[in-house]
């Protein structure tokens, strides 16, 4: 069995974060936070973050804040949840999350949630269980989980619930592995894992490998490398 | 090519920038755009010349092609047109907001053009710039005009013609939607309409996870009667779309969204409504298995099936009991399910042992589907239903089980786990 190319991965990032002329790079010029997100908590698992400016990565951050106390996926655009857990997770893998206003950061989301428990993404008002999951997962690390109507929350994920074990964005939604991922995650940190049918959606996850040994993200849809970790990463907290 | 692009100037850009909103202005029913690269402009132009005016020719030759309301941007031209774009609207945006910068309705009426302007352009080069579809709501919710909604529809629906995933272009729908539920009765049209560019894009782009969860979201302002008809419209394209389990999905969830209506109708007509909805699942289910026949080894069908079988097992069953109670006696409900149950094991029975073909793997896959739907039937059937049917569903799981072990033996595993945990108290 070979060995990782760490050292190939670490100059990939690098030369990503760096690249920002070629049109690809630009249209996601608005999601550059989640971008950082996924960079650099790679370079954390290959023990390499010291690869980055911390200060210079921090600062460009905070820059990313708006008033509302949500933060946006770049600078000068408008705040959302997706970028706010992001900011909130590249902090804490520099363990800096005690340099945030938690009580701001955790206000912009508390006022993203809605009458039936669900989450809006942004003062626009999509919902989804992803957002779910994203502003309990960062409350959680905040250390705020108790500012939002919990039971309210998982109740609602619990309406996303389907026939076949699996979640979907929204009641009545197809299941997908991303959607599974973050309704369980959302319940397991909520405390409310008792809700999932573990054998049934177990069957389901199980369903997602194919021939060729890779999981699918949804029945009949090609084996995915992104969904390998997610179906996976579900099936070890579950066994 | 990247050195062409990096030599734009910035009043050439902003140039560019001018020319793609005036075609926008010119031309309000474009509804399809693509990027071309500028090779490609050359046999476009031959095959019609130019419809735009004599001094922009030298520019639009090679930077923009529109014919038939279809517009072609050059690749090259891109980084330098998204960027003013991206500058212009920024810079208008900031304006537009900053209180006390204008004096007048006038002048907030010109600034909210400029940002709507600079915000489509900006949008059709990057269609998930969030900032700019929320621009556009900011406005819009401050007018809340039939027509100006009806062009945000028309903004998405171009953006979704070359990007049909996009995440901001179906959530910009959704909120448009919402805006004319409240203030319009147009609504049950604007519903048809939106189903069916669902499908017309979903013909393009398969199993568009974001398209059909849209068409799901829909079904929530449906009446009943458009429940049904969308039921039976959606058929034929199903039919021939077996493998794309999200239009399945979507049929499962109007047949739901039917029955819910059922559970909470207590009138005259419940019992005509009942019989309806049995029809339904019961064709529902026939169609299913001639299809299942017919296209041997889909997945989507057979999850298809664990549903309707469920259904009608768990819901229609306990209904039937609970209405026919006085006028006939319970064994006709049990005899029912019984024959429902009698039929299912015959149909996975003949699909498990047709593995004639070896080298087909489609046999092999029907065999699977079928074996694996048996199984999770069983794990749904209600202690209620009696041992009869335990018993019988436990001898044919059994013979099931054989038969997929010689098939597909390295998921041995699976099937003795699967078969283990069904058969617990």
């Amino acid at each position: 069995m070979g060995e990782l190319a760490a050292d190939k991965h670490v100059k990939y990032i690098i030369s990503v974060e760096k690249k920002k002329d070629s049109f690809e790079s630009v249209v996601m010029e608005h999601l550059r936070l989640n971008g950082a997100y996924w960079g650099l908590t790679t370079l954390d698992i290959l023990g390499k973050l010291d690869a980055v400016d911390e200060e210079d990565v921090i600062s460009w951050i905070l820059k990313c804040q708006d008033e509302s106390g949500g933060f946006a996926g770049n600078i000068g655009h408008d705040p959302h949840v997706l970028y706010t857990l992001s900011a909130v997770q590249v902090l804490a893998l520099f363990d800096k999350v005690d340099i945030l206003d938690a009580d701001k950061v955790s206000n912009y989301i508390v006022g993203l949630q809605n009458e039936d428990g669900s989450f809006s993404g942004d003062i626009w008002g999509e919902v989804d269980t992803r957002f779910s999951y994203i502003a309990i997962c960062c409350l959680s690390i905040l250390q705020r989980l108790d500012k939002i109507n919990v039971d309210k929350a998982v109740e609602y994920i619990v309406s996303c619930k389907n026939l076949d074990g699996g979640f979907g964005c929204t009641p009545g939604g197809e299941s997908h592995s991303g959607q599974i991922f973050c309704c369980v995650g959302a319940l397991a940190i909520a405390g409310a894992l008792h809700h999932v049918d573990k054998d049934l959606l177990g069957w389901w996850l199980c369903e997602r490998q194919v021939k060729s040994g890779g999981l699918n993200g949804r029945p009949e849809k090609l084996p995915d490398v992104g969904l390998l970790l997610l179906v996976g990463s579900f099936k070890l907290d579950h066994d | 090519m990247s050195t062409r692009e990096n030599s734009y100037t910035e009043a050439e850009a902003l140039n560019l920038l001018a020319q793609l909103e005036r075609i926008l202005d010119l031309d309000p029913l474009i509804d399809e755009v693509g990027f071309i690269h500028p090779s490609q402009f050359a046999t476009l132009k031959e095959e019609i010349g130019d419809s735009l005016s004599l001094e922009d020719r030298v520019h639009e030759s090679t930077s923009f092609w529109i014919r038939d309301h279809k517009l072609g941007i050059s690749t090259q031209i891109l980084i330098p047109v998204y960027k003013a774009a991206k500058h212009a609207f920024i810079s208008a945006l900031r304006q537009y907001k900053t209180p006390g910068n204008f004096s007048g309705k006038s002048q907030d009426d010109t600034l909210a053009i400029e940002v709507m302007i600079h915000s489509k352009a900006l949008l059709l080069l990057s269609c998930d710039f969030a900032t700019a579809w929320n621009s556009r709501k900011l406005i819009v919710s401050n007018k809340r005009l039939l027509p100006i909604l009806m062009d945000e529809l028309h903004l998405s629906a171009l953006v979704l013609s070359y990007s049909p995933k996009s995440e901001q272009a179906w959530s910009h729908r959704r909120w448009v939607i919402n805006m004319i539920a409240r203030n319009c009765s147009t609504l049950q049209w604007i519903i048809e309409r939106e189903s069916e560019l669902v499908e017309k894009i979903a013909e393009r782009s398969k199993m568009n996870y974001r398209a059909w969860n849209h068409r799901c979201w829909l079904v929530s302002f449906m009446t009943r009667e458009q429940v049904l008809d969308e039921l039976k419209k959606s058929r034929n394209w199903s039919g021939l779309h077996v493998a794309d389990n999200s239009c399945f999905h979507y049929r499962r969830r109007l047949m739901l969204r039917n029955l819910e209506g059922f559970c909470y109708t207590q009138d005259n007509n419940s019992s005509g409504y009942f019989v309806e909805t049995y029809q339904i699942w019961k064709e529902e289910l026939d169609w299913n298995e001639s299809l299942i026949k017919q296209y041997v080894g889909r997945e989507a069908l057979w999850l298809h099936r664990r549903f309707l079988s469920m259904y009608l097992i768990k819901h229609m069953a306990t209904h039937l009991l609970a209405v026919s109670c006085q006028s006939k006696p319970k064994a006709s409900v049990d005899i029912d399910i019984d024959s429902l149950m009698d039929h299912e094991l015959c149909l996975v029975h003949s699909c498990s042992t047709t593995i004639a073909d070896a080298n087909f793997e489609d046999f092999q896959a029907q065999a699977i589907h079928s074996a694996a739907y048996m199984l999770w039937l069983t794990k749904q059937i209600p202690e209620y239903q009696g041992i009869d049917i335990q018993e019988k569903l436990r001898a044919g799981v059994g013979d099931v089980t054989r038969m997929l072990k010689r098939s597909c033996p390295d998921r041995s595993s699976l099937w003795d786990y699967l078969v283990g945990y069904h058969s617990e108290p």
